[in-house]
């Protein structure tokens, strides 16, 4: 570990509005050729960091250096390394995917017949090649996604961030972007992502922080994280609350300090779910059982298990709002 | 820099030629006035009566001609309300050139750009020079309809004339711009930002000599209107296509080249500092 190279180095960096804390002295570096990603709900800070990294909002406090250069005192340094695509879209839908892309290799010091070249690239590394010169208003949701992400590779950036790069996107137009984030870590780009998706961060990731509330409440590799939570879960939904504190007691007299009660449904732990379950189902069978349920260990469980609520809570209404940003590229 | 200014303001015109509707729409409103006070405002035959004798009418007409001479510079006030319209025309783009980064940054479009290396100055600058081309472009169509109307050029105007009054609207375009450019960098609502406009563009215009000539207004009207750039621009224009005396043509340039560059440069100033900000 200690040859790699380090791209990223975040120390104590924090966002304060006002009173309120967004991102509260986190820490975490990145090394060449890694995908990283910030894993938290709706909320936690990840925007207000990669703004922060990204030298567009200014730290209350701390620092951090891409290759080297301060992000509050080398801004312009820190541009030239960086390629962004910002959670809400940003592509002038008045304009062609091919020009907007060539407006980016442009403004990165590109010239002429390089540029087109370049712009040429990004688009075909993106899939898109074929719809480059189609308005971007034109564009479905998951093409407008890989065109912000086209924009932001165009210079070949040492180091990408990626904000919530498949929001709003179907599973089929979300898999095609793992699969091109795949791609630019072969490439050897460096990658931060953000995402509230377990699924996402998963799958792509070398290292994984997860963030609430603006602090870092668990890094490591997502093996290393799933080994934080010992066994299986086992979630049982009842027909009713009646007898739920009852089964709690029947079940803890087995397996001491195993089992509650979370948001109505009766959590199990277990280091192996299938030599409790023959047991369980004994115990079940005097009851009415709407659902069981057992979950190998994952992410979207480390998260419950670090802040005992769940990482998508806050998503159960629908966010007109967001929404709308989302869609529409509206910001605030 | 160069580059970075010129990729932007290329960005800005496309964007522009491929909204056919604006263009047209751009130019009803000048057009409007020109045809509603320019030409229905005939004061002559306002004046007079149609029963009166031939030899009696002339005289009365000649009188009225030598009243409209002395109030507006010419006796033809379609000409002078054009001229007048070229330089509020040229105001109104400016205006419009510098509210539209409310929707840019709306659309996160800004928010992008300050992410790259793009110089600050530039992203301003090139707003600026989008509108100064949009604004010529304008001009030439407006002066060239004008003329079919009847606007009468002063006998032997010359190239340097044209170019002189075109200098003229443009320093009153870069100071407005300039200025509402720096508005919309600090103001995220646009219902906000179409008061804002409202507020200021309408009082402008009438405290100006544009529309009617200053000696004519209140006198307090008056005072306002001696430190609006649109009348000195106006004073200029005119002396230079339709050859109306200004009493100090060489303190008119003056005037109206250091309110401009003074917009210019406090525009240019907070706008810099609204986009290191936050
Ligand atoms: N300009 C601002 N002024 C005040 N508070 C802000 C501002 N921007 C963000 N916040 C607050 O800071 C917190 C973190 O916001 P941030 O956008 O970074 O979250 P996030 O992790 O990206 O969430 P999401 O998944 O919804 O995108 C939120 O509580 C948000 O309301
Ligand atoms: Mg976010």
């Amino acid at each position: 570990m200690k040859t790699m190279e380090t791209v990223i180095e975040v120390k104590n960096l924090t966002k304060k509005y006002g009173d309120f804390v967004a991102v509260d002295h986190i820490n975490f570096t990145i090394n060449k050729g890694e995908v990283f990603s910030l894993l938290g709900p709706n909320g936690a800070g990840k925007t207000t960091t990669i703004g922060m990294l990204s030298t567009v909002k200014k730290p209350t406090e701390g620092d951090a250096f891409i290759l080297g250069h301060s992000i509050v005192k080398q801004k312009y340094q820190v541009r030239k390394l960086i390629g962004v695509s910002p959670q809400d879209l940003t592509a002038d839908d008045e304009l062609t995917g091919y020009e907007n892309v060539l407006i980016m290799a442009k403004l990165f010091g590109y010239r002429g017949k390089e540029a087109e070249d370049r712009s040429k690239w990004a688009l075909e590394f993106m899939d898109l090649w074929d719809s480059a010169f189609k308005k971007v208003r034109e564009y479905s949701g998951g093409m407008r996604r890989r065109l912000e992400v086209a924009m932001s590779i165009v210079h070949n950036p040492a180091v990408v961030f990626l904000d919530e790069p498949t929001v709003g996107l179907d599973v089929q137009s979300r898999r095609h972007i793992w699969e091109l984030i795949r791609d630019l870590k072969k490439n050897g780009t460096t990658v931060l992502l953000t995402t509230h998706y377990m699924e996402e961060a998963e799958e792509l990731s070398d290292r994984v922080a997860i963030i609430d509330h603006g602090k870092i409440i668990a890094m490591g590799t997502p093996d290393e994280l799933k080994a934080k939570i010992k066994g299986d879960r086992i979630y049982v939904t009842l027909k009713g609350q009646d007898h739920m504190d009852e089964i709690i007691r029947k079940i803890n007299d087995i397996l001491p300090n195993s089992t509650n009660k979370v948001d109505g449904q009766i959590l199990i732990k277990t280091e192996s779910s299938s030599e409790f379950l023959p047991q369980l189902i004994k115990i079940l069978s005097d009851y009415e059982v709407i659902e069981l349920k057992v979950v190998k260990p994952n992410l979207e469980e480390v998260f419950l298990e670090l802040t005992g609520k769940g990482l998508r809570e806050d998503e159960g209404g629908f966010d007109r709002f967001k929404y709308m940003r989302i869609t529409r590229g509206a910001r605030r | 820099m160069i580059q970075e200014v010129y990729t932007l303001t290329i960005r800005e015109l496309k964007k522009w030629l491929s909204r056919r509707g604006t263009f047209i729409v751009s130019l009803i409103t000048p057009l409007f006035w020109l045809g509603l006070f320019g030409k229905s405002l005939n004061f002559a035959s306002m004046f007079t009566p149609t029963n009166l004798p031939p030899q009696y009418s002339s005289l009365l007409s000649q009188y009225v001609d030598q009243q409209l001479l002395n109030l507006f510079g010419t006796t033809n006030y379609f000409t002078y309300l054009a001229s007048g319209m070229l330089v509020v025309f040229g105001f109104f783009q400016s205006v419009f050139g510098g509210t539209n980064l409310v929707f840019e940054k709306r659309l996160g479009y800004l928010n992008r750009l300050l992410m790259t290396p793009t110089p600050r100055s530039g992203i301003f600058l090139s707003k600026v020079f989008g509108t100064l081309v949009r604004i010529l472009f304008y001009e030439t169509v407006l002066i060239l309809i004008a003329y079919g109307l009847g606007f009468k050029f002063k006998p032997g105007i010359s190239a340097l004339n044209i170019i002189l009054a075109g200098i003229a609207i443009i320093l009153v375009a870069i100071g407005f711009v300039s200025i509402f450019a720096a508005i919309a960098f600090n103001v995220d609502n646009v219902e906000i930002m179409f008061a804002i406009v409202n507020l200021i563009n309408l009082p402008l215009m009438f405290a100006s000599s544009a529309l009617f000539p200053l000696k004519q207004m209140p006198s307090w009207l008056q005072e306002i209107a001696k430190f609006n750039p649109i009348t000195y621009a106006a004073d200029i224009v005119r002396h230079n296509l339709i050859g109306t005396p200004v009493s100090n043509y060489i303190l008119s340039w003056i005037i109206l080249l250091v309110i401009s560059v003074a917009l210019f440069i406090i525009g240019m100033f907070v706008s810099i500092n609204a986009m290191e900000r936050s």
